[in-house]
């Protein structure tokens, strides 16, 4: 599964093992293989400054890591972290954060000057999104360095060679010793690639090449997920919480019966309600995040309402409803409900179906769906979600991922015609 | 109605009046409501209003907990509320044919 | 309890009847159910809102006001949800929206919305 031809000329590269390289295209198990490198990274990178301890964050994130893997996909390997760990103790002395690098590689069969903007596009897209599901398993910005690039755009690449000669090419420039394949990675050249890329690769003597061990995850029942303390332990509080304040004034019948309930309530729900472990330093950022972003959702809420509540009762003015569909740039199933729930709220737009990224949306008025292409809402949820750094981001008019559906209901989304009374 | 606060009376009771009064106009919008509900067309539209004038309700058990001074009431609102969204959601679910919402 | 914040409340609950009465009007007078699902959704969240804004406003720093501040939350949670609920089985059950009579250019064709609401004058003239 792993070739690791480059472990005995390590001491060459001195910076080497801090930076991984990882190629990326949109392939099924790139969520997996992100998560997999960048736990793998900080595990590494943590290991190796394990003699100068820690203030608390560090337990947080070990325990975080061995518990990670098994929690979120049934095929990750624990037994290869350990080696990678190993592996990379002796470069990570350095108290700088761990480097990881997302390399988007462009495939021949793309490379047509004619169409070249939306393939660009399409590149920043998937780096874009690459770079925020890192930060997501990192928790946190300052946990890790992202960088992603694009290489290839200017070669006309057409085998697995010439794309590894680019990749080692790329891995010596930013100093990477490591290079990681997702199982599933393919540029587009065509024929099957991985295995004569990973050949190619590793006849490359001062690198180590390794696969990502993970397979595309198991579909499983949509809502029941996984359990873990973690998990528990936050809904208990929660539940607590909530408990007293309907109780009202705290007396000990309603600690103890509360408790009780919680613990009860934490137990047999807690793989229904949390699909991902609360972290200590994201979880209540977000939360900050959110104070700041609810009553700027509520400005736009009253405003938009007054312009709707004239044209619902002024009669000579129109409507004009209009199905429109968006994929907005957020991930996951928290942003996408908040975003979709925050679309709902504002008067003229409402969401009429989710299906993945992708939005169908009913808009009342011209208005409203300028102002829903402009995009404000989708960069207050990226502001909550991912940081203020993410807000810098175009219109989704300008992202060309905004159109306006057809009337007359053919909207190929499933819908048969039938009547519905 | 700022008669009272020009007056200077007693003031709690004529916050207390002013939210049974506008309990009593949340409750003439409830019956408004009450023909959408009826007339449908489709049981879609049905199912709103009946979300419609849930919420309504949920409001006038809200104004009325404090109107007549019944804190209890507002933990009826909450139940109220709750039941509320499942009837919505349990609804638009169970009589779409293939069960695919939520 | 100061004259402010009775004004504060007072305020509170007729801005509150106010939306709900946006909302009541739009459900009785809009011509479909996608479009009627918007004010369902919207204004009536608000006018609820500024209602329980109003109630918890009353209460002041009772334990009890938080109840209705969480009620309110809950209420901005729920009700979106609710809302497009309907409006995607609406959709699964294959009702088209409702559109101007030239499609998306219309929007002065002079079809609006009046021709399927019979009675939204009355129902919102005896509440003001």
């Amino acid at each position: 599964m792993r070739q690791n031809a480059g472990d005995d000329d390590r001491g060459n590269a001195p910076a080497a093992g801090r930076s991984v390289l990882v190629p990326v295209g949109p392939s099924s198990t790139l969520r997996e293989t992100i998560e997999y490198v960048v736990d793998s990274a900080l595990d590494s990178h943590e290991t190796g400054t394990a003699d100068a301890p820690t203030d608390g964050a560090s337990e947080d994130r070990s325990a975080d890591a061995s518990g990670a893997p098994d929690g979120r996909s049934e095929a990750v390997s624990a037994g290869s972290d350990e080696a990678d760990g190993t592996a990379d103790v002796d470069s990570a002395h350095h108290d700088s954060r761990p480097v990881v690098h997302f390399v988007y590689v462009h495939a021949p069969d793309e490379f047509d000057p004619a169409d070249e903007t939306p393939e660009l596009d399409d590149a920043e897209e998937l780096l874009d999104r690459v770079r925020v599901w890192a930060e997501e398993d990192a928790g946190g910005e300052d946990r890790i360095e992202i960088r992603t690039d694009t290489v290839g755009k200017d070669q006309y690449l057409f085998s697995p060679a010439d794309v590894a000669a680019t990749l080692i090419d790329a891995a010596r420039a930013r100093g990477a010793g490591r290079i990681v394949l997702d199982p599933e990675y393919d540029p587009g050249i065509g024929a099957p690639l991985l295995r004569p890329l990973a050949y190619e690769l590793s006849r490359d003597a001062t690198l180590s090449i390794e696969e990502a061990p993970v397979q595309q995850r198991v579909r499983r029942a949509p809502l029941v997920g996984r359990s873990s303390a973690r998990r528990i332990g936050a809904l208990t509080g929660l539940s607590f919480l909530f408990y007293q304040v309907l109780a009202g004034a705290v007396s000990p019948f309603d600690l103890v019966t509360g408790s009780i309930t919680a613990i009860v309530v934490a137990g047999t729900l807690s793989r229904i309600s949390l699909s991902r472990d609360p972290t200590p330093t994201q979880t209540p950022m977000r939360l900050v995040r959110f104070l700041v972003y609810v009553p700027y959702l509520l400005w736009e809420i009253v405003v938009a309402n007054l312009v709707v509540a004239a044209v619902i009762l002024d009669p000579r003015k129109e409507i004009d409803p209009t199905m429109v569909r968006i994929e907005p740039a957020v991930y996951g199933a928290l942003p996408i409900t908040s975003l979709a729930n925050s679309i709902t709220l504002t008067p003229g737009t409402l969401t009429v179906r989710v299906q993945g990224r992708e939005l169908l949306i009913h808009t009342l008025l011209p208005s409203a769906r300028e102002d829903l292409f402009d995009g404000s809402l989708e960069r207050g949820v990226r502001f909550v979600f991912y940081g203020r750094r993410a807000m810098r981001i175009d219109s989704l008019s300008d992202r060309d991922v905004a159109e306006i559906v057809p009337s007359q209901g053919n909207d190929a989304s499933g819908s048969n015609g039938g009547d519905g009374s | 109605m700022s008669l009272p606060l020009l007056l200077g009376g007693d003031l709690d009771a004529f916050v207390a009046d002013a939210f049974l009064v506008g309990a009593a106009l949340f409750v003439v919008l409830a019956i408004a409501l009450l023909y959408r509900v009826v007339k449908g067309p489709t049981m879609q539209d049905r199912v709103l209003a009946v979300n419609v004038l849930g919420t309504n309700t949920v409001v006038v058990l809200a104004l009325l907990s404090v109107g007549l001074g019944e804190e209890s009431l507002l933990d009826v609102a909450l139940i109220y509320a709750l039941l509320n969204f499942l009837m919505a959601v349990a609804i638009s679910k169970f009589t779409v044919d293939r069960g695919g919402v939520i | 309890m100061n004259e402010f914040r009775a004004i504060a409340i007072v305020a509170c609950v007729l801005i509150g009847l106010f939306f709900t009465l946006v909302s009541t009007v739009g459900v009785l007078r809009l011509p479909d159910i996608y479009t009627r699902a918007h004010t369902a959704s919207q204004a009536d969240t608000l006018g609820a809102g500024f209602a329980l804004a109003g109630v918890a406003l009353a209460i002041g720093t009772d334990a009890t006001a938080v109840k209705a501040v969480l009620l309110l939350f809950f209420m901005f949670v729920t009700n979106p949800t609710a809302a497009h609920a309907i409006a995607r089985a609406a959709h699964e059950d294959g009702i088209v929206p409702w559109a101007t009579e030239d499609g998306a250019e219309g929007a002065h064709s002079g079809a609006g919305a009046e021709d399927s609401g019979t009675v939204p004058a009355d129902s919102g003239g005896d509440v003001q």
